[in-house]
């Protein structure tokens, strides 16, 4: 032990090692220190931020019940009890949207998740085996782009039944083709790299190959897609819930929260403004941070 | 900081976005009044009346629901008709009526000379047996298929049901035979659904008669572009006093505010389902005008009597004592309603006073359903309608503040909600487990209440009236006996006894009777509002 510890310390005031490449921490590293640099992405990352704190610690900050309201309180403005006042139900519009933030990380993560999850699998089959599996693929895919997103989701709620979990599976599975496209392009990419061929000389298998070199060398984009996506899947299922299909009632969901309070802009607009709010800041942080992540993680986009 | 500048801003675009909307609104009227002078002599006088819901269909025979008689009951007339803000009645197409043997047995109808359909047809006896035999019987050639002529059923005790033979003695002569003396029988032919339509337009539309009605009255059917309006235009030939606007317009606007909108910028003229809190927008506009639907409604929860855990008399008991319904009316109705212990409102003869309501008490509903085995209490579901009605102008609300009133006691109910043709399917085939719903009256007899809700008869899967499918066969004795029975104070006897059994019972949860709010423009004149939930006095109304 004691050696290498001092051949190490005999090293490295060595100037033989360049300055430059001493300094840089590898990809991650420098993604992180250019992030840090975009105030914008930081913006971002700081609403996002205390949106997951929300997330985690509702009970906690909420200072009243997001689903038994005081019918007596009802469309009470803003005020010392009721920070952002209360709705027609008489329940607390300030933890209803904090409570809400949990639901909304949810369906960001999850949904996203599923998309991830088949869209990449599509992807890399589509692009690395190519031939009719890429032609098959990539028809399907280009068949589910020709549909409006919205559309296509409400039709696949409308089959599953409104909830919120379908309106997850549904925002889902109308992400899966941006996925699927980007990962196809980045793997055609990859595949004809030289460290491909190597390992495919040295007899590396094909699920090897994939998982060790072709994945890890798409994750970029792939990051990239999937903080932007969380903010349309936010907002997406939020358009479910406000028409009804996403989360039921009681349930204090952003976009139900709306469509509940819609009809009483003129009594109570808290009750209508501050979800909307909500909805906008969520989808504006992960906007910024998305394109803050993509210019970090590709300096040479930018310029 | 940075936080609170964004929302500074957003908060400012916002303000501007809402003030230039507001500008946008008051633009076009200078605008109006600056075209009008130039043409004159068009001077048409057109009527927008805006409702929740669209029609159904225009057929008013087979239909069930007020916002297709609202229409119809415009284009047909019936035998007789209601005085202009209660349910005495007075005649319409028949001139005179009466029995013809001592028991009420046969009654004889004497029509109206020189009416003619909106078609150029007459109206003679044989066109009303032809709209009683459609009624009437199952078989009959001119009913197709889907179509199920429930309110015959409803009212008459099944298809014939207690009508035996309607004969055209002569031109202007109808005979009409009961199998059994039946007190209800003319206030029931008052009722829209019961308007006679032209037997040569039923022969030609065949199964599209529903979206071309053709019948004697005051205005005519024009067009009826679906989910948005429908037009009507006067009839000139009218064979009472002419209407005095030329073309009466049914617009559907769901939302409530939206159609409150739309009245303060000029665009309807009347508008019914007013959210009640919104009834003093109203009142402070000083271009607008108040007015009250006299009540006689009932807005309630029907528990599916044959479904677990509903079958159980304990379980039903203990949600009647889940849910404060005066907390509902103060939140909801603004006091335009009161509550309900009975299913009879309490402006009709026959109202038992005497019963005592399940008090609002949730430890007791809590112990009723340990009592009834269900110490955790159950999942379930809560239907709501999907549009506003008289007697529950915000159902969703309403059942959002129910679905906290039951978790409280440990049911969990999921609010599920459709369209309402659909809705009002869906519970006619008994789908639901508890189902929100209510009931206008139509012809201001109990028994319209009673029988058609309560009784057994009107528990049939797939034409339920019956939407609690509650079946009780000393309720059903005595409402018989009632129909029976053509002394009104003992009739009143009956129907108080029946309701003390109901309330043992508790089918429903008796929810509201509303005195619903309705709004127009000061300009308009003559509307009364019918405490029957729909006004056939349209030939009144005038535009200044």
């Amino acid at each position: 032990m004691k050696t290498i510890k001092d051949i190490n310390t005999t090293i490295t005031p060595q100037p033989l090692v360049d300055d430059k490449f001493t300094k840089s921490g590898g990809l991650w590293q420098d993604t992180f220190k250019r992030l840090k640099k975009n105030n914008i992405a930081v913006f971002g990352a700081i609403i996002i931020g205390i949106l997951f704190f929300c997330a985690i610690f509702a009970p906690f900050l909420a200072p009243h019940d997001p689903e038994n309201g005081i019918l007596k309180d009802r469309q009470q403005p803003p005020s010392e009890k009721y920070l952002l006042g209360t709705d027609s139900q008489g329940r607390d519009v300030l933890s209803r949207i904090i409570h809400g933030a949990g639901i909304s990380v949810q369906i960001g993560v999850i949904s996203v998740g599923i998309a991830l999850l088949f869209g990449t699998t599509l992807g890399v089959l589509s692009g690395y085996y190519g031939r009719w599996i890429d032609v098959g693929i990539m028809r399907l895919v280009d068949i589910m782009l020709a549909f409006p997103t919205i559309l296509l989701a409400l039709a696949i709620v409308t089959i599953l039944g409104p909830s919120l979990k379908n309106a997850m599976i549904a925002v889902g599975i109308v992400n899966i083709p941006r996925f699927a496209r980007i990962v196809r392009a980045s793997v055609l990419s990859v595949k004809e790299t030289e460290y491909v061929e190597a390992s495919k000389a040295i007899g590396c298998t094909d699920v090897q190959i994939i998982f060790r070199h072709v994945l890890p060398n798409c994750l970029a984009p792939i990051i990239v897609q999937a903080t932007l996506t969380i903010g349309t899947a936010i907002l997406e299922a939020a358009g479910l819930s406000f028409l009804g299909l996403g989360a039921q009632p009681p349930m204090p969901e952003w976009g139900a929260m709306l469509a509940d309070s819609r009809g009483y802009l003129r009594q109570a607009p808290w009750s209508v403004m501050y979800p909307g709010l909500a909805i906008m800041l969520t989808v504006l942080g992960f906007n910024l941070l998305g394109d803050g992540l993509r210019d970090a993680l590709d300096p040479r986009l930018k310029e | 900081m940075q936080g609170k500048k964004w929302i500074l801003v957003l908060i400012a675009l916002l303000s501007l976005s809402l003030f230039i909307a507001g500008c946008g609104g008051t633009t076009p009227e200078p605008k109006q009044e600056a075209e009008a002078p130039k043409e004159p002599e068009v001077k048409e006088k057109v009527l927008v009346f805006a409702r929740g819901g669209d029609s159904v269909g225009l057929d008013p025979a087979n239909e069930t629901d007020g916002e297709s008689f609202y229409v119809s009951r415009n284009i047909t007339d019936t035998l007789v008709d209601y005085e202009d803000d209660n349910t005495n009645i007075i005649p319409g197409l028949a001139k005179t009526w009466e029995p013809k043997d001592k028991d009420g047995l046969i009654w004889v109808f004497n029509l109206r000379e020189g009416v003619k359909f909106h078609d150029g047809t007459p109206l003679n006896a044989e066109a009303v047996k032809f709209n009683f035999d459609r009624w009437m019987f199952e078989d009959n050639a001119y009913r197709y298929e889907g179509e199920a002529y429930e309110y015959w059923g409803y009212m008459f005790g099944g298809y014939p049901g207690v009508v035996k033979e309607v004969r055209a003695v002569d031109e202007l002569t109808v005979e009409v035979e009961l199998t059994q003396p039946f007190a209800p029988f003319i206030n029931n032919l008052g009722m829209p659904c019961f308007g006679i339509s032209s037997p040569e337009a039923i022969k030609k539309y065949g199964k599209d008669f529903f979206k071309n009605p053709v019948g004697t009255g005051p205005f005519k059917f024009v067009e009826w572009l679906k989910d948005d309006k429908i037009v009507l235009e006067k009839n000139e030939d009218y064979w009472g006093e002419g209407p005095k606007l030329d073309k009466l317009i049914f617009r559907a606007i769901p939302d409530n505010s939206a159609r409150l909108m739309e009245l303060q910028a000029g665009t309807i003229d009347i508008m019914i389902g007013l959210s009640p809190e919104d009834a003093t927008i109203v009142e402070q506009d000083p271009n607008l005008q108040l007015l009250l639907r006299p009540s006689m409604n009932v807005g309630y929860l029907a528990l599916h009597n044959e479904k677990e855990p509903f079958d159980n008399v304990l379980v039903r008991r203990a949600l009647n004592h889940a849910i404060d319904k005066q907390a509902l009316i103060d939140a909801f109705y603004a006091g335009f309603a009161k509550t309900a212990k009975n299913p009879l409102p309490p402006s009709l003869w026959g109202y038992n006073d005497a019963i005592v309501d399940y008090e609002y008490d949730p430890a007791k509903a809590k112990a009723l359903l340990a009592e009834a085995g269900y110490p955790n209490g159950f999942k379930t579901e809560l239907w709501a309608m999907p549009v506003a009605r008289p007697y529950m102008p915000q159902p969703k609300e309403i059942a959002t503040a129910m679905q906290q009133q039951f978790a409280a006691v440990g049911v969990e109910a999921e609010i599920v909600t459709m369209d309402w043709g659909t809705y009002l399917e869906k519970g006619e085939f008994g789908e639901h487990s508890m189902y929100l719903i209510g009931w206008n009256g139509d012809n201001g007899d109990p028994d319209n209440f009673m029988y058609v809700l309560l009784d057994k008869d009107n528990a049939k899967v797939g034409s339920a009236g019956n939407f609690a499918f509650y079946k009780s066969d000393k309720v059903h004795d005595l409402l018989i006996a009632a129909q029976k029975e053509t002394d009104q104070a003992k009739r009143a006897k009956l129907y108080e006894e029946a309701q003390v059994i109901i309330h043992e019972d508790a089918p429903w949860i008796p929810l509201v009777h509303s005195t619903p709010p309705i709004a127009a423009k000061k300009s308009v004149k003559n509307f009364i509002p019918h405490p029957t939930g729909g006004e056939s006095t349209f030939w009144k109304v005038d535009i200044e």
